[in-house]
Order: C-alpha cells, then sequence, then structure tokens
C-alpha cells in the first residue's frame, strides 16, 4: 500500500488493463452485473435529485446519432 | 438478466431474414476491446429490411418478431432478457460504413457482430457528450486502436478538427 498518487494511478491502470484483458463472455457477465447494481442505486435516489443538473436526465431515452 | 441471451434472440432475428444485418454498438461494443463500464442499454445498429411495396424501413417488425418471443416494449425499447434494446438505423456516414464493417466475434459459441474499436471510437468523437470524450480516452489509453486505420477514418467523415479539438482538451499538456 502506498500513498504515492503516481502509484496509486498506475495500479488503477493496470487494473484496468487486467480487466480488459478478461474474455469478452466474462466481460458481458460483468456488464449484466453492473447493470443490476446500477438500477438498485438508481432506484434509491431521492426525488430532491431532480433539480440536479446532469448530461442525461432519463436512463431511457433516444439518442441522437 | 443476460446479455448473452440477447445477442442469441438477435442472431435469431437476422437469420430468419428479419433484418439484412446488425452490429452491437455503444458501452456494450466497446466492451469487447476494453474494461466493461456499466450500461443501462443496448445499442444495436441494424439495416433494416423495406416492407415490401414500400420505400419507406419500419422496425415494426423487429418489435413483432421479439414480442412474439417474450419481449416487452418499454418506450422505443425492446426489453429483452433483462435488458432494453434500442434498434437504431445508420443515421449518418460514418455510422454506415461502421455497420457495414463491422467484425464477428465468438462470446463462448455465440457469434456476435461489433463495430470495430477504431469505429467506435471514431463514433465517440463525433457523438461528443462528455461519456463519449470518456470512452474515446479509455481507447487511446488501452491502445487498441489502429492508429492508422482510425486516422483515415476520421479523413474520410472530416473528424480531423474534432480529434485536433480533443487532442489539445484530453492528451496534451499543455492545453
Amino acid at each position: 500500500m502506498s500513498f504515492d498518487p503516481h502509484a496509486i494511478l498506475e495500479s488503477k491502470r493496470a487494473l484496468r488493463r487486467k480487466l480488459a484483458a478478461r474474455p469478452v463472455a466474462e466481460k458481458l457477465r460483468l456488464l449484466d452485473a453492473l447493470r443490476e447494481r446500477e438500477l438498485a442505486i438508481r432506484g434509491r435516489r431521492i426525488q430532491a435529485e431532480s433539480n440536479v443538473l446532469r448530461e442525461e436526465p432519463a436512463p431511457f431515452r433516444s439518442k441522437p446519432l | 438478466m443476460d446479455i448473452k441471451e440477447v445477442i442469441r434472440a438477435i442472431n435469431e432475428m437476422e437469420g430468419d431474414g428479419v433484418i439484412e444485418g446488425y452490429a452491437i454498438g455503444g458501452a456494450v461494443g466497446a466492451t469487447f476491446y476494453l474494461e466493461p463500464v456499466a450500461t443501462l442499454d443496448l445499442d444495436i445498429f441494424v439495416t433494416f429490411r423495406s416492407e415490401p411495396g414500400s420505400l419507406l424501413v419500419s422496425p415494426q417488425r423487429i418489435f413483432d418478431y421479439l414480442k412474439a418471443r417474450g419481449g416487452t416494449m418499454q418506450g422505443e425499447y425492446v426489453v429483452v432478457a433483462g435488458w432494453p434494446v434500442q434498434f437504431l438505423p445508420p443515421g449518418t456516414p460514418l455510422v454506415e460504413e461502421a455497420l457495414k464493417e463491422a467484425v464477428r466475434s465468438d462470446v463462448e459459441g455465440t457469434s456476435a457482430r461489433v463495430f470495430t474499436a477504431e469505429h467506435l471510437a471514431a463514433v465517440a468523437l463525433q457523438t461528443g457528450r462528455a461519456k463519449d470524450k470518456a470512452r474515446l480516452l479509455h481507447f487511446v489509453e488501452a491502445g487498441v486502436l489502429d492508429a492508422k486505420r482510425f486516422q483515415a477514418i476520421l479523413a474520410r467523415h472530416g473528424l480531423e478538427d474534432a480529434w485536433r479539438k480533443f487532442e489539445r482538451q484530453f492528451l496534451s499538456d499543455t492545453p
């Protein structure tokens, strides 16, 4: 464990490289899990948050090409 | 929730002649080359078949096909295997080319057609939202882009200025 910001950034990059190198099927299963988690988190957000400025206001919307 | 099941359903739809071809784009497409990043939906770019006697193309056949197989409609999405799937026509020459040059990838025995990394990166540059820029940066940092192919795509689709601006903003030490 180190508090050196360079070491921290490098370890983050290494983790991302490791994840990217996993087999596609495994990465798609991770997407399934991430989506379930994201939906659970969104479901708990309080209504007051609706005034917060954000790029994508709704989970499902049409996208410009 | 099973994204592989969605891919299988789309392959069947292609095999049954409902669509001429398809390719996975967006965040799910990027996952074939990068680390997975949370996303809520699946973007499928398709070549629609026009109805006999009509010049108009419609996604209705896709909706009908998937609904008959248990899919449900949710706004502009069809929910298949728990995933909201959006079927998009190629709205720009770049996306048209991306769809034409998409590649087959094997997902544990299931074939998936996906945009090339270079096209995904170019589409992200063209779309230009914050999350698209972040995705483009991931592509650059991961070193998965073929520089020559990427530059050629940028030149063909008039994206060189946008790329220079992106380079200045995100890849240069001096802003």
